[in-house]
């Protein structure tokens, strides 16, 4: 019998992704221990100094990270440049999210419901919503689903990355449904996000097999290589890439697989929305082109035409439906699947240009994305967030500062030039054009035509009308809402005029190491 | 046991499916789909239960019959006996009568899902059952070299040692889940938090809240229902004289109107 021996774990590489496990662990026990008033302060601090932690280790990792010690645990894990610059892209916008989870000056016990088990309406519900302080548990679970994102866009092979998607995605599910106010919906948003989540999961996992069966092993590298020598059998490759595709393409949002997300981000609390959509893409997206870029690099002429279809399908679904939408969340739920649409145009470019265009865009779409669900926490009545599109009529008037920022966010989501969005569209678009993807691209300037008119309709809503009895009063945020709106819009803004560093970094770390 | 494993092991290994192989497969595949088929039509949880039992028993025969003991054993064992014996514990528990309503919300959602259901099943299973003929199997000897069990050990601590260890994760998210959607604290189910005594009298004696006892539904009333709230001397109702659970009754005029009994 042969000796097993642990196989070299390079702990710097690693260090990130075992600080945030580390500081989640910590986060439940603190929870188990901690008293009841004392919880919430603890958490907060272990949460964002685990961020922060992590954050440093990422960018110390960075200055060393070369082609031969970037692959570590046995070829499991490949922290390269581009999984190291979405680590710290997750961190940084996890910590921006955290922020808006741990706001609680808003509503008094903040955005979570304190006990999730009561039955919605019953005495004892009234009683907690009046109250309670919310869970705390919310925290240990961000952070696990924050580390299970880390190690998706540096698992080297699928089964790591298949792990990664459950470890990621389950706390995803609790969270939805610990909303404080409007409690069924949802329940019933975390019900089925995770059921139709669990059914992507098997998907991915069917065609894992199929892999396995195609190349005898399941590293990109080693799909790599089968592909490259024509051995294995063409059909097992097709099906397993569908198969694992759809598993991929349910998180990024891509239509045909993207039924769940107006109900989940309506249903969901809203900083869990923000963090799902501005995290869960750049999950998605990472794990997307590394399978794509790091493992199906060769057969690429011949997904080519299929993700093209999915994009435009995408991107038209996704800006023709938000033009019909009234309410806020579920119009910025239809403007993040169009924006997965304009993403998979970058994914197309298939080269470095599409890789560093795809990471530049997720950067800066997160932030926007999490200021605009800043904002919507901030409108509100007794009943809490007023969401109807009706409701903001006449913000403009009432509290014209709050009414400037959120225009400033939807211009950039409408991709005006000097914000943040101009110059993502530009990048994803470019890359796309030198791909050979023209004709996506003008697809692309289309949708996003009829995108800003759903976007532009809320600006003239908000500064034409005039403001009536039902217009909500815009509460004054606390200080972490303030410190995440004010991050949201400034990198907005900052990219926008001046994306020359951001362009930089991504050009810098657009390479897949196998 | 390992003798007979390590024939089924080489006859495997050269691509050959021998007849005992191929006999245990044709009387339980379908005995597998009728239990997995049985599971979505039952109406009732508990059979739906016990019909997936048959189903992961038929599978963990299967693997154990493809030369892996182990996986074999560990279905039986863990799913079978363990995780389904859980949940019918706690189906048991919940109460099996709560059967779910079928109303179809989207017209036609049935129909369609059947047909794109088994369209997409024809479409892999044709798709694989071509694949799968002409694939040669290889590397089932040296995997199963050390024994089935020590492979697996290999694999589990060697290569995939990282996601071994994060699979920790996932259980704790699980764990700290289920408590959070099932644990209600006891202050707050009861209304009560813990309070020391003082607390408690200072509680009882608080503006708002009513130390005596409750009117009884009838006293000074016009009617003899209990939905019927009790009237106090100043004839306006007593809301805490009827149950919270009772809907509020709308009176007629021939209620409301004293009886005159007051003496005039």
């Amino acid at each position: 019998m042969k000796d097993i021996s642990l196989p070299h774990l390079n702990y710097a590489a690693l260090a990130p992704m075992l600080i945030l496990f580390g500081v989640a662990c910590v986060g439940v026990l603190v929870d188990a221990f901690a008293p009841r008033k004392a919880r919430y302060p603890i958490q907060l601090v272990v949460a964002l100094v685990g961020l922060i932690a992590a954050f440093v280790a990422v960018v110390l990792r960075a200055g060393k990270v070369t082609a031969e010690n970037a692959i570590t645990a046995a070829g499991a894990v490949s922290v390269d440049k581009p999984a190291l610059f979405l680590q710290g892209t997750l961190i940084v916008l996890g910590a921006v999210a955290l922020l808006l989870i741990g706001e609680r000056a808003l509503e008094r016990g903040g955005p979570f419901v304190a006990q999730a088990a009561i039955t919605v309406g019953s005495d004892a519900d009234q009683r907690q919503a009046a109250r309670e302080s919310g869970a705390t548990e919310v925290f240990p679970l961000t952070i696990f689903s924050l580390s299970g994102m880390l190690l998706f866009v540096a698992a080297n092979d699928l089964l790591t990355m298949f792990v990664a998607l459950e470890v990621f995605s389950l706390p995803l599910y609790l969270l939805c449904a610990l909303a404080r106010r409007r409690r069924l919906i949802s329940q019933e948003a975390a019900l089925k996000y995770f059921l139709l989540g669990a059914y992507a999961s098997a998907f991915f996992l069917f065609g894992l097999a199929l892999l396995y069966g195609f190349a005898g092993g399941i590293t990109f590298a080693k799909i790599n290589e089968s592909a490259q020598n024509g051995t294995g059998n063409i059909t097992l490759l097709y099906a397993g890439l569908a198969l694992v595709s759809i598993g991929l393409l349910f998180k990024a949002a891509a239509v045909p697989f993207h039924v769940w997300t107006p109900d989940v981000y309506q249903g969901a609390p809203t900083p869990v929305t923000s963090l799902m959509a501005a995290c869960t893409k750049v999950a998605a997206f990472g794990g997307l082109l590394r399978v794509l870029y790091a493992g199906f690099d060769r057969v690429h002429w011949d997904y080519s035409p299929i993700i093209a279809a999915i994009a435009v399908l995408t991107m038209l679904v996704g800006s023709i439906l938000a033009v019909t939408q009234t309410d806020i969340k579920r119009l910025l739920a239809y403007s993040s699947i169009a924006n997965a649409g304009y993403l998979l145009v970058g994914v197309l470019g298939n080269s470095a240009l599409g890789l560093s265009s795809v990471m530049f865009y997720l950067v800066a779409y997160g932030f926007t994305v999490i200021a605009a669900f800043a904002v919507i926490t901030l409108v509100r009545d007794a009943d809490g967030e007023a969401t109807h599109l009706s409701r903001w009529a006449g913000l403009g008037r009432r509290s014209p500062f709050y009414a400037t920022v959120f225009t400033v966010i939807l211009l950039s989501f409408a991709g005006i030039p000097l914000t943040s969005g101009f110059t993502s569209k530009f990048a994803v678009f470019s890359a796309a054009g030198g791909g050979d993807q023209s004709w996506l691209v003008i697809v692309g300037v289309v949708s996003s035509m009829i995108l800003a008119f759903p976007y532009l309709r809320v600006v003239v809503m908000m500064w034409l009308s005039e403001p009536g009895e039902q217009t909500p009063s815009v509460s004054l945020p606390g200080m972490l809402t303030s410190a995440a709106l004010v991050i949201g819009v400034v990198i907005t803004i900052f990219v926008g005029v001046a994306p020359q560093p951001l362009l930089h970094l991504t050009s810098e770390a657009a390479n897949f190491i196998r | 046991m390992t003798s007979a494993l390590h024939l089924v092991a080489a006859a495997a290994a050269a691509g050959e499916v021998t007849t005992g192989e191929k006999a245990v497969f044709f009387i339980l595949a379908p005995i597998a789909l009728i239990g997995a088929i049985g599971m979505v039509a039952a109406r009732n949880a508990v059979h739906s239960a016990l019909w997936l039992v048959l189903t992961m028993l038929s599978l963990g025969v299967f693997y154990i019959v493809q030369a892996g003991p182990f996986i074999g054993m560990v279905q039986i064992i863990v799913y079978t006996g363990a995780i389904m014996m859980l949940f019918l514990f706690v189906l048991m528990l919940v109460g099996r009568d709560a059967s779910d309503a079928v109303i179809e919300t989207l017209r036609g959602q049935q129909a369609w899902a059947i047909v794109l259901g088994v369209g997409f099943a024809g479409l892999l299973g044709t798709g694989l059952a071509r694949v799968v003929g002409s694939l040669k199997v290889v590397g089932l000897e040296q995997a199963n070299a050390d024994g089935n069990v020590q492979g697996i050990a290999a694999l589990l601590f060697t290569k995939y040692v990282w996601v071994f260890e994060i699979s920790s994760a996932l259980l704790i998210t699980a764990a700290v889940g289920a408590m959070i959607l099932a644990h209600v604290d006891r202050s707050l189910r009861d209304g009560t938090a813990v309070m020391s005594q003082p607390e408690r009298m200072r509680a009882r004696f608080e503006p708002g809240s009513y130390p005596g006892p409750k009117p009884g539904p009838g006293v000074f009333a016009t009617s003899t229902s209990i939905a019927t709230p009790a009237k106090l001397p100043d004839g306006t109702p007593a809301q805490r004289s009827i149950s919270p659970i009772l809907p509020t009754r709308e009176l007629t005029a021939a209620e409301v109107a004293n009886k005159q009994t007051e003496g005039r």
